[in-house]
């Protein structure tokens, strides 16, 4: 008979030896703040179902091997962290730890003077462990790193379902805006719309539309930050992104993350734009779909220009105001615990992908069934986002924007799609007001 | 003339007088001038809200604030928001209440069903009404399309003018109960011989309502309209939950700049320089306010 050692919060002994293993690792960090009775405050806009139970798993190993620190969840969201995380700093009632957020958001703290720096925690993690460049985006001016990643996301893949394309005659995924409005157009009918694209006033449509613009060959700053986005390559794009206004739901007006992958999710377009987690969401809430769905990076505006994948490097940092520094380190190193860490990644397999080379060939982290029905979507994902860019890293040569986050949060990209596409503002009007309101952010 | 001498007696009870208000006096100023000072103190600085860095800018984010369209169209959208919204409320909250006077069914159900909007929760009441005009699950859609009146559904919270429409519809429906508990407590006191004798004089319903009701709920409305007035046009979380201020600024109100101004943009000095301009703005209609409740006590 197989004895199995368990502990009484439900932990396996596997766990706790893995912990155990991680609190070896972590002897490199401070001790731990002599740790009675403290509480880490855990803010993450990923909390999803899934995603907290596994969150759940590792709070409890944490707590199981650090008797005294106590652990809280609490999620915010994509659009409502910057403004939540303004005020806690303002008032210095700030969380201990924050995950998940884009770098760019995490390079603004820093530049401020808000975040800790995160070189120790990293060495702990395993500096050798993570993908060549993985941490690069982190990097900031005085040489140090301001977070690090807890994974990698390709947000911007162009999702398409196999059975719509045939029954339409769609013969091959498309690569260009052309060949995608116009598989769009075939797709539409019968109620079901050809994309989800997003144009309200909000931060995915920002997010987005900078895609847009470097599938134009575009970017919204140079490399050395000045505003570029009054291009040619920019009104390319708006053309385009307006003529597939009718290739999308009314409602699109409106729609965020959350709108556009349920609407991609339920059948009600041919279409998505989305990260991996169109994957676990389709097998779960719709499983008809699941064997036609797949992905491809986003199509361009002509074979020229190769596709940009926008990765918001998910991560992970400390505010500088914490009260319990040390424990949040010694809570961070302690995600990427292997256990722990391909729990969090299971709970959206193919979302958030693993940044350690460990956990990527780890058996138990390939051992899942979403991973093993779609290994070539994941695949195509993981190299998609290794070479991904955001607005705060726009490309290999640009230096590092520490306003990205407030030029996203202004809404100032949002509000020129909005002007053009939904308006029908004059263009050279929309973009010239777009550029000032962006250059006066980066001289504010 | 030489003042007139107090007595020991008199310097004391006026002594007791000021301990006996210096508690009010002092929670006045903690919860209304303090804030008050803090706010006009604050918009004249330019402020970094994560770390509070500032420097003095004087009236610089006035100026600014005047020169920019976005004041004026924000103005511009609070007022349409307030006045639309404002008219549905009194015309539905009088319209209610003249129901729920009469002997039905069920009067006293119905009045406590009634209080239902406003109490509910406003995320709540949000979140159900975005599934009510939801684009493709939306009921309102599914009725209409089904009902052969549209062919495709209607984007109700992401164009104009129907986003502002939904906005205004929306904000009567929650706010409008409270119209209906004042109106009722009002017309439940007005003296049935005044109607008895209109209908001696031969007038009929809308006669009455308009020679005997309204006249007699006229004190009652233009307190309920002054007030709702300042709740309406400091309305912030129902517009930013239901539109986000979209599409494009066009339900953007005031109180969404200043949110906007501080936690997006992070200047927390200008967004107190556009609070203290709608405070100034919401000033004028405290003082109809208070000018009409002093004639009520002087009447």
């Amino acid at each position: 008979m197989k004895n199995s050692l368990t502990f009484p919060n439900g932990l396996t002994r596997r766990s706790m030896l893995a912990g155990l293993a991680a609190g070896t690792a972590l002897s490199a960090l401070p001790r731990r703040a002599h740790a009675q009775d403290v509480t880490l405050r855990w803010w993450s806009p990923q909390g999803a179902p899934a995603q907290a139970e596994a969150y759940k798993f590792q709070i409890a190993a944490f707590e199981a091997l650090n008797p005294g620190i106590k652990v809280v969840f609490e999620t915010t969201s994509d659009e409502g962290y910057a403004p939540q995380l303004a005020a806690a700093f303002a008032s210095g009632e700030v969380p201990d730890l924050v995950t998940h957020l884009p770098s760019f958001s995490v390079q603004t703290y820093y530049s401020n003077g808000l975040i800790e720096p995160f070189d120790d925690v990293i060495n702990a993690i395993g500096a050798d462990d993570y993908y060549p460049g993985a941490n690069d985006v982190f990097k900031t001016a005085d040489g140090k790193y301001c977070g690090t990643g807890i994974g990698n996301t390709a947000a911007n893949m162009l999702w398409l379902r196999r059975d719509l394309m045939e029954a339409a005659g769609v013969a091959a995924a498309p690569k260009t805006w052309d060949e995608l409005r116009a598989a769009c157009q075939a797709m539409q009918k019968d109620g079901i719309f050809g994309a989800p694209l997003p144009y309200g006033q909000n931060s995915m449509t920002s997010l987005i539309f900078i895609g847009f613009i470097h599938g134009a060959g575009g970017q919204v700053f140079t490399p050395d930050l000045q505003v570029a986005i009054d291009s040619e390559q920019t009104r390319a794009a708006l053309e385009f992104y307006k003529s597939m206004r009718e290739l999308c739901p009314p409602g699109a007006t409106n729609y965020s993350w959350g709108e556009s992958l349920t609407a991609f999710v339920s059948g009600a377009t041919a279409t998505g734009i989305y990260a991996g987690r169109v994957l676990a969401n389709v097998v779960a809430q719709n499983p008809g779909i699941a064997d036609h769905v797949t992905c491809t990076t986003y199509p361009t505006i002509s074979a020229d220009v190769a596709p940009w994948t926008f990765n918001d490097f998910p991560s992970v940092f400390i505010p500088a105001q914490s009260k319990n520094k040390d424990a949040a380190k010694a809570f961070a190193a302690f995600l990427f615990d292997p256990e722990g860490y391909i729990k969090q990644l299971h709970a959206a397999p193919g979302h958030v992908l693993p940044v350690l080379k460990s956990i990527n060939e780890n058996p138990a982290y390939q051992d899942n069934d979403i991973i093993k029905k779609y290994p070539a979507e994941v695949d195509l994902m993981s190299g998609a986002a290794a070479g991904g860019f955001n607005l705060g890293y726009e490309s290999s040569a640009h230096a590092s924007n520490d306003r990205a986050g407030e030029v996203i949060a202004s809404n100032a990209i949002a509000d020129l799609v909005q002007r053009v596409v939904l308006n029908g503002d004059d263009v050279n009007a929309a973009l010239g007001d777009c550029a000032k309101a962006i250059d006066a952010i980066m001289k504010a | 003339m030489p003042a007139p001498i107090q007595s020991p007696l008199e310097r004391r009870y006026a002594r007791l007088g000021l301990l006996l208000i210096a508690p009010t006096v002092l929670i006045f100023c903690a919860v209304i001038i303090y804030p008050l000072v803090s706010a006009i103190y604050l918009s004249l600085f330019r402020v970094f809200t994560p770390t509070l860095e500032s420097s003095w800018v004087g009236l610089s984010n006035y100026r600014e604030l005047l020169a920019s369209g976005v004041f004026w169209k924000a103005l511009w959208n609070t007022l349409i928001w307030t006045a639309g919204t404002l008219t549905l409320q009194i015309v539905l909250g009088i319209g209610m209440a003249l129901v729920l006077h009469q002997n039905i069914w069920f009067r006293s159900l119905a009045r406590s069903l009634i209080l239902f909007p406003y109490f509910i929760s406003t995320v709540v009441a949000v979140l159900v009404w975005k599934w009510v005009f939801n684009d493709l699950y939306g009921i309102l859609n599914h009725l209409l399309m089904r009902g052969g009146i549209i062919d495709m559904p209607i984007d109700y919270l992401g164009s104009m003018p129907n986003a502002m429409i939904s906005v205004i519809l929306v904000g009567a429906w929650k706010y409008f109960p409270f119209v209906v508990i004042a109106v009722l407590a009002r017309l439940q006191t007005i003296p049935e011989p005044l109607y008895e004798a209109a209908r001696i004089d031969g007038a009929g319903p809308i006669a009455r309502f308009f020679d005997v009701t309204l006249p007699q709920l006229r004190d009652v409305l233009v307190v309920i309209i002054m007030l709702r007035a300042i709740w309406d046009f400091k309305e912030f979380d129902l517009i930013w939950l239901l539109t986000g201020g979209g599409p494009s600024s066009s339900t953007e109100t005031l109180p969404i700049v200043v949110y906007r101004q501080a936690f997006a943009l992070n200047q927390m000095g200008m967004a107190a320089a556009w609070a203290v301009s709608m405070m100034a703005i919401l000033l004028v209609f405290m003082i109809v306010y208070i000018r009409r409740t002093r004639e009520k006590e002087t009447a």
